[in-house]
């Protein structure tokens, strides 16, 4: 089992909170500080790319609780800067969680009170902040202040840092089904097994891939996927993707939908402090229901601003903020949450079906 | 879609009296949907036969009928009121049922009466065990292997094909009655027998074993949009093979993983969408194997549920009150959440802490019932604790049992008691970690997954840790206050007191922080006060005290201390706050009422140990406490809590010490002209066997300190009395001695209740018992207005329970049991606190006791009060109290009444004259009044002459009558032609055997003494099992021929419940 010793989180706001520090050694990490309400889900979440620089904290308080399994990773690596949480598995027959973390040099703290976290993070919106060993806060808030800075400094168009570099081509599982091309912002895994389920072939592209290097691929219709960061700071895919609205059918899920509406002119904004969930509510007029879905994000669409041939289809029942919008003019479809769950319920996941069958049925015809 | 405009009058039915399986869940969620849907303007017409409910108060509904639950009844009142519509879905199996037989015989269709929630096809395809498995297959969805039984030799031929150990489910019956599991040949004979029987559809299904599997509950809702949520899921800590509502659980569930989660969620909303589920609420149960993962489902409820129950009270989420406003047209988008108030109520809750439930048991009532858990539901109560980590949330919701301060005590760890499921397991269990037992030892034993036992290996850790420490530190008296220790666990392991441990945490400023049920894990702001304790943090949650008056609740339900207790306290908090007082509830009972978000302005969800009261207390700086409503729990608290320095409202320590100190209390009773039974104080049968020569046979036993008459016996003999020290021996000491009474016999027994304040007093009434003294009240039948008892005794008895009320100095209220002999009145027991009966009499005179109760309290004096309004006589009707026993679900235990509480539930029936209100009482308590047939009597030999004229009328209402020889040759020598049985030690074929092939039509069976007791033990089980009167005291054998003569008449009729005299 891994060691222990005092750790703390610190917000680049002042606040500081101590908890129980698993790791070998001294690794701090900088990063946005978020907090996810899902119950499950501890190692999917970590996976998943679009919490690049983040540290993330679980509301939910015990996290470990069955151990670790390599199919549950949304992409190649861990991506979280840090896992927050109340309690954790460490048992001697289950400490697999902790482990995992570790020899990913990822901190874990643990006995956090994560409530009043929240409650900060609720009412002040989400800072940066540092998960640090230190044997004091004084020590603790000095070294955060140092590496907060630091870590500033890196490159802002975050969806390239997350993005593959290289295309990669992926058969799909359906023969006679279209072939889709994916512009990768960091996707989700389970983005690629709900697309390879209903298509022919894949083509995953990096996010600045030219507008010639993905007509050249000749493929049906185009996914747009989740990413880390700013959707402002994304650098060539906005106009990338303004040239194909109209060619290709274009479904952009989370960043790929808040890269879409930049691209149809359309202005995002930074929430206060975001949607990190498995349990929001969604009216979709599209296919008429009202569900549950998985949410990741910081940054949202201004509905004003798009363009009026681009309707607001989805909206989040919480807040009332747009949750995703369509242009059968333009055959596009942006959604906000994530209809390829993982973690979170499936309830969305027709809107696979509907980019496949609809959109790209319609291309096609 | 908003609220369908053709529906302006529903009709809903409760669930009846408290029994296993359905208890005052229903209440709460009946009560809950009568608000919401009074609140809409609709015309709530309300059905239920249990007065010891908040829903049946008049307030509640445009209209109340305590009318039994049964077509015939159901058919008047539905042509009286014309409803439009009836939701079946809030009042447990029962309602279903009826629903169900209401439609089957045309009652619904003829008067146009639409089905909300579920319609008959839903309810058969969810109860109906073959059908459901058809569903099943539709959906792809997989159950355990199993055969539908419908004969003796079909389930024969299903054990062969199937393979031991097997699962009983019969059909339709509620808490898995009925249901259990065999592991050889024998024992399951036995139980397909009885199994089949208990179906109302004679049909059982054999299930293959799944013990040992993981146990899963979904709580969903759906609205008629087809949107679908989650509400809570619940794990249960015990594996497969113990009934849920008998298994600790636990919630949210801890052991899944996401995508595991994911997909038992879909095929959640697949059944529910299959089985045709439009609106409401349904629970879903699933196992899975613990290693290969593979899922079965076990069973569906289309229904609110005691699950249901917990799971609102676990997540703040409402589900029968959103069931009930579903059910009349709203979706789920429409409604809002009522905790954050912002936010919708589709939404799936999301937990920030660990909620425990560990359910109580009453093995000790039924002396030869055998501890042991299946899939036959047995509890009859619950605890909730809710924690920040599992290991507090379990380790209160322990202390919330009220078995011991400390929780976990010291105890005696047996291997047997933790390889067999039983009532005592999880105690066990905890000691044998300690005792060292390894963590895959304890798993072998008990199949529990190993993520909880790792919980309490963890807590015992840090025992270690305070054990071993010399000195206390801050960091590791605050680490055992988060694994949920006790103060008096941790004073006993580290050789301090409780206090010791309060004093030395009070000066290391470790106190509990209070932290919301919001929903939302805190995503969300949330306005509504519901709290409960962690040491997990250091903050609180904002809260808004107003000087506060706290109401305690009573706990976990037991026998002796249920709903009639929930009732008082939340009757009192509604009176506080038109008194303009701000008003804590604080309880740990998730079933009931009390503990609904909306019934005080701040709610506590806590143990009622003094710690988590006074912690409370301490918090909100409330100006006090009403000990008084909530039964025997906050009485015991009391003390400790005014030593702490809290204010004890309504009567003072001094009075209720006065009621239960005996020397104290005879004292009283012999300045005034009251008369008490002739009694001593003894520690050994030779002590006892001097002083009965004093007192004279019959007299009654018990240790001291007892509740609900446990273990207590009349003895008619010595040698008897010899038993009774041999058996007891264990609880009676010099420390604590037994108390020996004089029994007073063939007396009449009376319950009074009276409110008394400072210059004033308040009869509610007198409730004449039916059966003679020696049962104990809470089992006896009543009656109000009393029937046999002359008025002017009761006036007198008026007279004298106002004068000891005085005497006493009761602010409040006061419940007195008394028995009448020879014109002379006889106190037995005082009880300076609202009563079991306090619901019955309010609502049979419709004098506001509890209310009265609080004004006394509250100082409220004649002149403004006006006392002289309230007469308990005016009322025309005559009530009677029924009583509902759990027999049928103890099969080795005895039906014959006596002084120990056994009843779970009561009823109530309200008539024109005494035959109608005890027909419907009898009939409400789920007896059934045979038109022909056999009448068996087997009788002592006092009873002989007097039950003869009984025995006569029957013949002339066309019975014919059988008995022992014994009583058949007195019968034969006095006129009555009566056919002779054997009895059991005589030989066959006897008489049991006469009952069991179904000759019988009702029995008869009054007996003495210990020896004829245990000689007539297979008359009553016969009895019990096949669910035929068995009357064991003559005077409720004459009160049943009145209810019999009565029902042969065919004439009742139903009208709604008089409205509450105004405050």
């Amino acid at each position: 089992m891994s060691s222990k010793s005092t750790g703390y989180l610190v917000l680049e706001t002042g606040e500081i909170y101590s908890g129980v520090w698993h790791g070998s050694g001294g690794i701090d990490r900088a990063g946005e500080v978020v907090f996810n309400t899902s119950h499950s889900g501890y190692e999917e979440i970590a996976t998943d790319p679009s919490y690049f620089s983040q540290i993330v904290m679980m509301t939910a308080p015990m996290q470990g609780n069955y151990g670790v399994d390599s199919s549950f990773w949304e992409s190649r690596k861990i991506w979280i800067e840090g896992f927050v949480c109340l309690q954790v598995s460490q048992s001697e027959r289950d400490h697999a969680w902790i482990q995992r973390l570790s020899e990913n040099q990822v901190p874990l703290l643990s006995e956090v009170d994560t409530r009043q976290i929240t409650l900060r993070l609720r009412s002040g919106g989400t800072p940066w902040g540092a998960v640090i060993s230190a044997k004091s806060e004084a020590e603790a808030l000095q070294k955060a202040k140092a590496l907060i800075a630091e870590r500033r400094k890196i490159e802002m168009d975050w969806a390239w840092l997350a993005s593959r570099k290289e295309k990669e081509v992926r058969p799909g599982k359906k023969s006679n089904g279209p072939r889709i091309g994916v512009l990768d912002f960091g996707a989700k895994e389970n983005i690629f097994r709900e697309l390879e389920a209903r298509c022919s072939e894949l083509v995953i592209f990096p996010s600045r891939a030219s507008v010639s290097e993905i007509m050249s691929a000749n493929v049906d219709g185009l996914m747009l996927t989740n990413g880390p960061g700013d959707p402002g700071d994304v650098q060539v895919a906005p106009g990338t993707v303004r040239e194909l609205i109209g060619v290709k059918p274009i479904f952009g899920i989370c960043m790929g939908h808040q890269i879409l509406g930049i691209a149809l002119g359309g202005k995002t904004y930074k929430m206060k402090f975001g949607h990190r969930g498995s349990n929001h509510p969604i009216k979709d007029t599209l296919l008429q229901q009202v569900y549950m879905t998985s949410q990741n994000h910081g940054y949202a669409v201004e509905p004003s601003s798009l363009p009026s041939h681009t309707k607001v289809t989805h909206t989040n029942l919480n807040d009332g903020t747009v949750a995703g919008f369509y242009s059968e003019a333009k055959n596009c479809l942006g959604i906000q949450y994530h209809p390829e769950s993982h973690p979170g319920p499936h309830d969305a996941s027709g809107l696979f079906d509907f980019f496949v069958n609809n959109m790209i049925g319609k291309g096609k015809a | 879609m908003p609220k369908r405009e053709d529906i302006k009058k529903v009709l809903i039915v409760g669930s009846g009296p408290i029994v296993i399986g359905q208890a005052c869940e229903f209440d709460y969620s009946g009560t809950q949907a009568c608000k919401a849907l009074m609140n809409e303007g609709l015309e709530v017409i309300l059905v239920n036969s249990n007065p010891a409910t908040i829903m049946t108060d008049p307030e509640i509904a445009t209209r109340v009928y305590v009318e039994p639950l049964k077509v015939e009844f159901l058919e008047k009142i539905i042509a009286k009121e014309k409803p439009d519509a009836l939701i079946p879905t809030l009042g447990g199996q029962t309602a279903l049922n009826l629903a169900l037989e209401l439609h089957q015989k045309g009652v619904l269709q003829k008067h146009r009466v639409q089905l909300l929630g579920a319609d008959p096809q839903v309810i058969r395809a969810a109860e109906d065990r073959e059908e459901f498995r058809g569903i099943l297959d539709k959906v792809g969805a997989k159950y355990a292997k199993s055969e539908m039984v419908r004969t003796f030799e079909q389930g024969l031929l299903a054990a062969e094909k199937l393979g031991f150990p097997l699962i009983l489910r019969p059909n339709y019956t509620l808490g898995g009655g009925g249901g259990g599991v065999a592991y050889s040949i024998d024992e399951y004979k036995r139980m397909i027998a009885q199994a089949l029987h208990e179906s109302p559809t004679s049909e059982c299904l054999v299930e293959e074993s799944i013990l040992g599997w993981k146990e899963f509950e979904l709580e969903v809702m759906r609205d008629r949009a087809g949107t679908f949520v989650v509400v809570c899921t619940i794990e249960n800590f015990d594996p497969c093979g113990v009934h849920t509502g008998d298994s600790i659980t636990v919630a949210p569930q801890q052991t899944l993983s996401d995508r595991e989660y994911q997909s038992m969620r879909d095929e959640a909303c697949k059944i529910l969408n299959e089985v045709g589920v439009q609106t409401g609420g349904a629970n879903i149960q699933f196992a899975t194997h613990p290693q290969t993962g593979e899922r079965v489902v076990i069973e569906m409820n289309p229904r609110v549920s005691r699950s249901s129950a917990l799971a609102s009270k676990a997540t703040g989420f409402p589900i029968a009150k959103i069931a009930a406003l579903l059910a009349v047209g709203y979706t789920l988008d429409e409604i809002k959440n009522d905790i954050t108030k912002v936010t919708p109520s589709c939404y799936e809750p999301a937990l920030d802490y660990i909620v425990t439930k560990i359910p109580r048991f009453a093995f000790e009532k039924f002396p030869g019932a055998k501890d042991l858990l299946t899939t036959q539901m047995k509890s009859v109560g619950e605890v909730m604790g809710i924690g920040r980590t599992l290991q507090e949330s379990l380790m209160k919701a322990v202390q919330a049992l009220e078995f011991h301060p400390e929780g976990f005590p010291e105890i005696k760890a047996q291997t047997e008691k933790i390889s067999y499921p039983n009532s005592q397991r999880l105690f066990h269990l905890y000691q044998a970690v300690r005792d060292g037992k390894s963590l895959q030892e304890l798993q072998d034993l008990t199949q529990i997954h190993p993520y909880f036992l790792e919980k309490l290996f963890d807590v015992v850790a840090v025992e270690n840790e305070v054990k071993a420490s010399k000195q206390l530190s801050a960091d590791l008296l605050l680490k055992a206050k988060r694994h949920g220790m006790s103060d008096a666990l941790i004073g006993r392991l580290c050789g301090q007191t409780s206090k010791g441990i309060r004093v030395s945490r009070e000066a290391q400023n470790i106190f509990p922080s209070y932290q919301q049920v919001d929903t939302c894990a805190g995503e969300f702001a949330s306005q509504t006060p519901y709290f409960y304790s962690t040491y997990w943090s250091k903050i609180s949650a904002p809260a808004q005290f107003k000087s506060p008056m706290m109401v305690i609740g009573s706990g976990p339900n037991r026998i002796g201390q249920g709903i009639e207790f929930d009732y008082g306290c939340v009757r009192g908090v509604k009176a506080l706050q038109r008194k303009g007082h701000q008003v804590i509830m604080i309880n740990s009972n998730p079933e009931t009422v009390s503990t609904d978000y909306d019934t005080s302005d701040i709610l506590f969800f806590e143990p009622l140990t003094t710690e988590h009261v006074g912690e409370v207390l301490r918090w909100s700086k409330a100006q006090g406490f009403v000990a008084q409503l909530g039964g025997q729990t906050p009485i015991s608290l009391a003390h400790e809590l005014v030593a702490q320095g809290y204010q004890l409202v309504g009567s003072s320590l001094k009075a209720i010490d006065l009621a239960e100190d005996r020397g104290l209390f005879t004292k009283i009773c012999q300045e005034l002209d009251f008369k008490i039974p002739k009694a001593a104080m003894v520690h050994s049968f030779e002590q006892a066997s001097q002083k009965v020569l004093e007192i004279g046979y019959p007299v009654i036993c018990r240790p001291s300190y007892v509740l609900g008459g446990r273990r207590m016996e009349v003895i008619e003999n010595i040698k008897e009395l010899q038993s009774y020290f041999e058996r007891h021996a264990e609880a009676i000491s010099a420390e604590r001695p037994c108390l020996m009474d004089q029994f007073l016999e063939n007396a009449l027994e009376v319950d009074v209740d009276l409110v008394r304040g400072q210059d004033w007093v308040v009869i509610g009434g007198i409730v004449e018992h039916i059966e003679a003294a020696g049962v104990h009240s809470g089992d006896s039948m009543g009656v109000l207005p009393p029937q046999r008892l002359k008025d002017a005794t009761c006036e007198r008895i008026e007279e004298l329970s106002g004068k000891l009320a005085d005497k006493l100095g009761i602010l409040g209220h006061l419940n007195l049991q008394l028995a009448i002999k020879n014109d002379e009145i006889f106190i037995l027991e005082a009880n300076p606190r609202s009563s079991r009966s306090v619901p019955f009499v309010s609502k049979a005179t419709g004098i506001p006791l509890v209310d009265l109760g609080v004004e006394a309290a509250l100082g409220t004096l004649a002149k403004v009060l006006k006392p002289q309004r309230f007469q308990w006589r005016n009322s025309p009707a005559v009530s009677v109290k029924g009583v509902v026993f759990p027999f049928r679900k103890f099969p080795e235990a005895d039906s014959l009444l006596g002084p120990e509480m056994k009843s779970t539930g009561e009823s109530m029936g309200i008539g024109r004259d005494y035959p109608e209100a005890l027909m419907k009482a009898l009939l409400s308590s789920h007896v059934k009044f045979p038109s022909k047939g056999e009448v068996f009597f087997s009788l002592r030999d006092k009873d002989k002459s007097e039950l003869l004229a009984l025995a006569k009328d029957l013949i002339k209402m066309g019975y014919s009558v059988s008995g022992t020889r014994g009583t058949a040759s007195f019968f034969a020598e006095n006129g009555i032609q009566a056919m002779a049985l054997r009895k059991v030690h005589e030989g066959r074929p006897h008489c049991v055997d006469r009952i069991r092939d179904g000759h019988v039509a009702f029995v008869v069976n009054t007996a003495k003494g210990r020896m004829s007791i245990d000689a007539s033990f297979d008359i009553r089980r016969a009895c019990t099992d096949l669910g035929i009167p068995c009357i064991t005291e003559s005077d409720a054998a004459e009160a049943f021929l009145l209810a019999l003569t009565h029902s042969r008449s065919g004439v009742s009729e139903v009208n709604p419940l008089r409205p509450t005299e105004p405050m």
